[in-house]
C-alpha cells in the first residue's frame, strides 16, 4: 500500500512507526524538519518537509496514487483540508482526525462523504469509551471485544496473592481442563512473549487471556483477581476525555470532575448536570484527600500532564482507591507507571493508530487493537476456504512461535484453541501477534 | 554499545558479494583463452568462504544496528572490500607486491584510479577487466549494493546510506531504502550499457568499451591502455566519454527525474547549473590558453580542453593530453580544478559541486553583513534558505578537507618526494582523482613512491571516498567512550 501520513506529531510517527515495513510504502509530511529527521533516521520512510495542505507537496507525495490518507496534525482544519484535497487528487481513502462531536453526528455524515472525508476519528471520544469499558470490567486493566461480544480477551495483573504464581502453564493444564480460558501471552520486565508450557507465571506480569464470557469467573478465581461494583468515581481534569467520560457515567455513578481553570468549571458545570465539578488544583493533595479520595471506587486521571495523572493515581492507590486510570501521552513512561502500580494506562494515540492501522490491514483482519503495557497486536481475522490454516490442526500447520490462535468464532459458538484445534473456512479466529509477524500471519488466513 | 554480531555478519554478506563479482573474470578469461581463470576461481572461493565463516555462525542472531555501528560497517567494508580485492592480483601474480596490490585495488574501490602499474598492457584480460568492475563497484557504493540484496536491512539501511553516499544530504528516491537503491544502481547499469555501445560502435573493441565504461561513470579512470584515452586518436570516442563522464559526474536523483520526463525539476536544481557553469567557464579558458599556446587548431583545443576538465573536475582522471606539458597558468587551473568535485549524489569524489557552491555564497554574504551587522542575509541555494547546521558542516567538511590535504603534503614531502609530486599526490588520493602534478603526473605514475607513502596515500582515497567524517569519527576519542 501507498501511505501517506500528514503530521508527524506522537499519533503520526507511531503509525509510521506501526506501518514501515516491506509491504508499505509510507511518506511523511510535516512542516517541521527536525521531527521528520528524526523519523527519516530511524524509520525506513520518505520525508517531505512542508504542509500537508500544499497541493504541490501532496503531489510529491504521490497522492494520486496513495491507497489512504491519514491526516493527524494537530489542526482539525489542516487535517479536514488535507482529506478533502487529497481525495480530489487521487488518494483512495482519507482519513482525518478531528476534535469536534459535531462532525461524527449521523446527519453530518453526508456533508463530509461528499467532500472526500471517508473516515473521521476522534481520539478524546474513544478514549472516553474505552475508559466506560474498563469500569465495568474492574478485574482486568484492559478488555478488548471480539466476535460482538462472543470472545473477550482480559489482560490481568498477577500480584502476590495470586493463586497461580510461580506454577506452569503446564501444571495448570489438567486442573484447567475444560475451562473456557487460555494465557496467549505474558508481558515481563516491558518485553512480551508466547509461553510455552514450561513459562512459570511471576509477581507483577502482565498476562493476556482469553475467554469466553462465561469463563470470567474462574478466570479471576485463578488469578486473584476480585469483580467489584464501581459507585463512586474522581475524574481529575475536565480535559476533552474527561468531560466526555463524566458526561457518559454520570447517570448511572457519583461522580465528581476536579478542574483547575475557574472558566472551565463553570462552563462544565452548565454541560453536566449529572456531575460535582469542584474548581481547584490536582496536583494538591490536600485538596483531593479533603474532596474523599480514599473512598472512591474508582480514580481518572486525564489532566494533560502525564506526571501529574501518574502521581496522583499513585496517591488514590495507596489511599486505597481500587481501580486507578492515568492517562499517559508519554510513550516512555508507560512501562513505568505500570511497573509502580498505576492499574491502566490511556493513551490517545494507541487508540487512534489501533483504529487507523485496522485500514492497513487486508480484507479478512475484521478488528485490530494495539495494546498499551507492549508492542504486540491482537486481531481478528476471518478465515477464507483453502487458508492454509484449515489444512490441519493448529499444532501440525507450522503456525510461527511469536503469534498465537487464542480463540475461534463459529457461527453462533465460540471455543478456545488449543494444540487439536481444527480451524475451518468462514470461522473467526483471535490471533495474538508479536510485532515481528504481524504482517506474515495474515496469509495463513487467506 | 556496538553490535559485533550484527557487523560481523553484515561484513560477511558484503564478502560473499565480492566474491561472486570475482567470478565475472573467469568467462573473460576463458573467451580470451587464459589461464588465468583457475585464479580467479580459486580468488573468489577464498573470498567467499571467508564471508560464509562470518555470516553462517551468526546468521540467526537478530540484527541491531545503532549510528556507530554503522559508520564502522562502512568503513570496515571498505577496507575489507579492497584487502580481498587484491587476491586477483597477487594469485595471478600480475602485481606480485602486497603493498602494490593494495593500493590499487583501493584506488580502484575508492574510484581514484591512481596506478602503480608501468605495463598495464602487459597484463591478462581477465585482470584488467576485474581491475574495470572494482572501480564500478565502488562507484554506486558496495553499501548501495548490499542494501539491494539484503532485504532484512530495512531499518538501518537508512544510516548506512548517509554514511556511505557522497552527498551533504542525501536524497531518497522512493519510500523504501531498497528500492531506493535499486533505481540508482538501474540507472547506473543504463547508462554503462548505453555507454558501452556507443563506444563499441567507434572504433574501440567491445571489450575496451565495457572496461572503460565501466570505469567512466565510476568516475574512476582505469584504462586498459597505458597511455588512457589518449591511445585512441578518435574525436568521436573523446566526445562519448567527455558526455558520460559529465553524466556520471551530475546527481543521479536528475537522471531520475530526467527518466520521468521531469526535466524542469533538473534545470531548476541550482547545483546542476553550477557544475555546467564551471565546465564551460574552465573549459573556455583552458580552450583559449591552448588555442594561443599549443599551435593546434581550434577543435583540438577545445576538444582537449573539455575533455581534461570534465575529467579532473569529476575526479575521473582519464586524460587525453599530458597537461604537465601546458603552460603554468593552465596547469593551475587543473590543479584548482582538483578541489572541486562531481555534484552531490554522482559518484564522482572531491569537496562535491554543492559545497563548494555554500562556501562561495556563504564568503560573499559575509561581507554583506558586515555592511549590515543586523540583517538576517541566508545562504540560499535553489531558491531556499539553507539551514545554519548544514552551512556549518559544509564549513567544517572544507575545513578538515584543507587540513588533512595541508597535514599529509607536509608527510609525503618529509617521506622525500618533492613538492610538486607532494601536493599533487595528496590532491589526487584524497580528491579520488587518479593523476596528480609532478612525478604523479598524467604521462607517470605512482609506482615510484615510497612504500609507506603508498600505505599513506591508501588512508587518503578511503578518507576522500568516504567524504571524511565516516572515516574520521572512528579515530575521535567521542566514538569509542561509552
Amino acid at each position: 500500500m501507498h501511505i501517506v501520513i500528514a503530521g508527524a506529531g506522537e499519533v503520526g510517527s507511531h503509525l509510521a512507526k506501526m506501518l514501515s515495513n516491506e509491504e508499505h510504502d509510507l511518506v511523511v509530511i510535516d512542516n517541521d524538519g527536525d521531527r521528520l529527521k528524526t523519523i527519516g533516521s530511524t524509520l525506513d520512510v520518505m520525508t517531505i518537509e512542508g504542509n500537508a495542505n500544499s497541493i504541490t507537496q501532496l503531489k510529491e507525495a504521490k497522492i494520486s496514487k496513495a491507497d489512504l490518507l491519514i491526516s493527524v496534525t494537530s489542526s482539525e482544519d489542516v487535517n479536514v483540508n488535507s482529506a478533502i484535497l487529497s481525495k480530489r487528487l487521487g488518494a483512495k481513502k482519507t482519513i482525518a482526525r478531528i476534535d469536534n462531536q459535531e462532525y461524527l453526528l449521523p446527519a453530518n455524515k453526508e456533508i463530509f462523504e461528499n467532500l472526500g472525508v471517508d473516515y473521521m476519528i476522534y481520539p478524546e471520544k474513544i478514549a472516553a469509551r474505552e475508559i466506560v469499558g474498563l469500569l465495568s470490567e474492574t478485574g482486568s486493566t484492559e478488555v478488548v471485544e471480539f466476535g460482538g461480544g462472543k470472545l473477550h480477551m482480559y489482560v490481568i495483573r498477577l500480584d502476590q496473592d495470586a493463586p497461580i504464581i510461580n506454577k506452569s502453564l503446564r501444571e495448570l493444564a489438567p486442573e484447567n481442563n475444560g475451562l473456557e480460558y487460555r494465557a496467549v501471552a505474558i508481558t515481563r520486565h516491558a518485553k512480551t512473549i508466547v509461553p510455552t508450557g514450561d513459562d512459570r507465571f511471576q509477581n507483577g506480569d502482565l498476562v493476556y487471556v482469553i475467554s469466553s464470557k462465561s469463563g470470567l469467573k474462574q478466570l479471576y478465581k485463578y488469578s486473584g483477581k476480585k469483580q467489584f461494583e464501581v459507585r463512586d468515581i474522581m475524574i481529575l481534569g475536565g480535559s476533552r476525555i474527561g468531560r466526555k467520560t463524566a458526561d457518559a457515567l454520570g447517570n448511572q455513578h457519583y461522580v465528581k470532575l476536579i478542574e483547575k481553570d475557574r472558566q472551565h468549571s463553570y462552563a462544565l458545570s452548565n454541560m453536566l448536570s449529572n456531575t460535582l465539578v469542584i474548581h481547584g488544583d490536582g496536583t494538591d493533595m490536600r485538596l483531593l484527600r479533603e474532596e474523599g479520595l480514599e473512598k472512591m471506587d474508582a480514580f481518572i486521571a486525564v489532566t494533560g500532564n502525564a506526571e501529574t495523572n501518574i502521581l496522583s493515581c499513585l496517591l488514590a492507590k495507596h489511599l486505597g482507591v481500587k481501580r486507578t486510570i492515568a492517562e499517559v501521552e508519554n510513550m516512555d513512561y508507560i512501562p513505568l507507571a505500570e511497573h509502580i502500580g498505576v492499574d491502566t494506562i490511556i493513551n490517545k494515540k494507541l487508540i487512534t493508530a489501533s483504529r487507523i492501522f485496522r485500514f492497513t490491514m487486508a480484507e479478512e483482519v475484521t478488528s485490530i487493537k494495539c495494546l498499551t503495557g507492549t508492542e504486540a497486536e491482537v486481531m481478528e481475522f476471518i478465515v477464507k476456504p483453502g487458508a492454509p490454516a484449515t489444512s490441519g490442526t493448529l499444532a501440525e500447520i507450522e503456525f510461527p512461535r511469536e503469534a498465537i490462535v487464542g480463540g475461534v468464532i463459529r457461527g453462533k459458538n465460540a471455543f478456545i484453541a488449543h494444540g487439536e484445534t481444527h480451524i475451518k473456512p468462514y470461522d473467526r479466529v483471535v490471533v495474538f501477534a508479536l510485532p515481528g509477524v504481524i504482517h506474515t500471519i495474515g496469509k495463513f488466513f487467506n | 554499545m556496538l553490535n559485533r554480531r550484527t557487523i560481523i555478519q553484515i561484513l560477511g554478506v558484503i564478502l560473499i558479494t565480492e566474491g561472486f563479482f570475482m567470478w565475472l573474470a573467469v568467462p573473460v578469461a576463458l573467451i580470451f583463452g587464459e589461464s588465468d581463470y583457475l585464479n580467479f576461481l580459486l580468488a573468489g572461493a577464498i573470498t567467499i568462504s571467508a564471508g560464509l565463516g562470518a555470516y553462517l555462525p551468526l546468521r540467526k542472531s537478530a540484527l541491531k544496528l545503532n549510528r556507530r555501528d554503522g559508520y564502522v560497517i562502512v568503513t570496515g567494508a571498505w577496507v575489507l572490500f579492497s584487502l580481498f580485492g587484491t587476491l586477483p592480483f597477487l594469485i595471478t601474480r600480475s602485481i606480485p607486491n602486497f603493498t602494490d596490490a593494495f593500493f590499487e585495488t583501493i584506488s580502484g574501490f575508492t574510484t581514484t584510479g591512481a596506478s602503480i602499474l608501468n605495463n598495464i598492457e602487459d597484463l591478462s584480460h581477465g585482470v584488467l577487466f576485474w581491475r574495470s568492475l572494482i572501480q564500478w563497484l565502488g562507484g554506486m557504493g558496495i553499501i548501495l549494493l548490499t542494501l539491494l540484496l539484503l532485504p532484512f536491512l530495512g531499518i538501518g539501511g537508512m544510516q548506512l546510506f548517509s554514511a556511505e553516499v557522497p552527498s551533504p544530504t542525501p536524497d531518497k528516491l522512493h519510500p523504501h531504502i531498497k528500492d531506493t537503491a535499486k533505481r540508482l544502481w538501474l540507472i547506473y547499469l543504463l547508462f554503462t550499457l548505453s555507454e558501452t555501445m556507443l563506444l563499441w560502435a567507434g572504433d574501440m573493441g567491445l571489450y575496451d568499451a565495457i572496461c572503460h565504461s565501466l570505469t567512466t561513470m565510476a568516475t574512476g579512470g582505469y584504462s586498459t591502455k597505458q597511455a588512457s584515452i589518449a591511445h585512441w586518436n578518435s574525436p568521436y570516442i573523446h566526445y562519448v566519454i567527455t558526455v558520460f563522464m559529465f553524466l556520471a559526474g551530475t546527481n543521479f536523483t536528475l537522471a531520475y527525474f530526467g527518466m520521468h520526463g521531469q526535466f524542469r525539476k533538473i534545470w531548476n536544481n541550482e547545483e546542476f547549473r553550477w557544475y555546467i557553469g564551471f565546465i564551460g567557464g574552465f573549459t573556455l579558458l583552458v580552450t583559449i590558453g591552448l588555442f594561443f599556446t599549443g599551435g593546434g587548431g581550434l577543435e583540438p583545443a577545445f576538444r582537449n580542453a573539455l575533455f581534461q576538465v570534465v575529467s579532473i573536475l569529476t575526479t575521473t582522471g582519464y586524460t587525453t593530453a599530458d597537461y604537465m606539458l601546458w603552460a603554468p597558468w593552465l596547469m593551475v587551473l587543473i590543479f584548482i580544478l582538483m578541489f572541486f568535485g562531481g555534484s552531490s549524489g554522482s559518484t564522482g569524489g572531491g569537496p562535491k559541486i554543492m559545497r563548494i557552491v555554500v562556501m562561495l555564497k556563504n564568503s560573499t554574504q559575509e561581507l554583506k553583513r558586515m555592511i549590515h551587522p543586523n540583517a538576517l542575509i541566508p545562504v540560499r541555494l535553489n531558491k531556499m534558505a539553507v539551514e545554519e547546521s548544514v552551512v556549518t558542516s559544509v564549513l567544517a567538511f572544507m575545513a578538515f578537507y584543507g587540513l588533512i590535504a595541508g597535514i599529509s603534503m607536509a608527510v609525503m614531502a618529509a617521506l622525500g618526494n618533492d613538492l610538486d609530486t607532494s601536493i599533487g599526490a595528496v590532491a589526487a588520493t584524497l580528491g579520488n582523482i587518479g593523476p596528480g602534478i609532478g612525478k604523479v603526473g598524467p604521462a607517470l605514475n605512482f609506482s615510484e613512491i615510497h612504500m609507506a607513502g603508498k600505505w599513506f596515500l591508501s588512508f587518503l582515497m578511503l578518507v576522500g571516498r568516504l567524504e571524511l567524517f565516516t572515516v574520521l569519527v572512528l579515530l575521535s576519542p567521542t566514538f569509542w567512550r561509552r
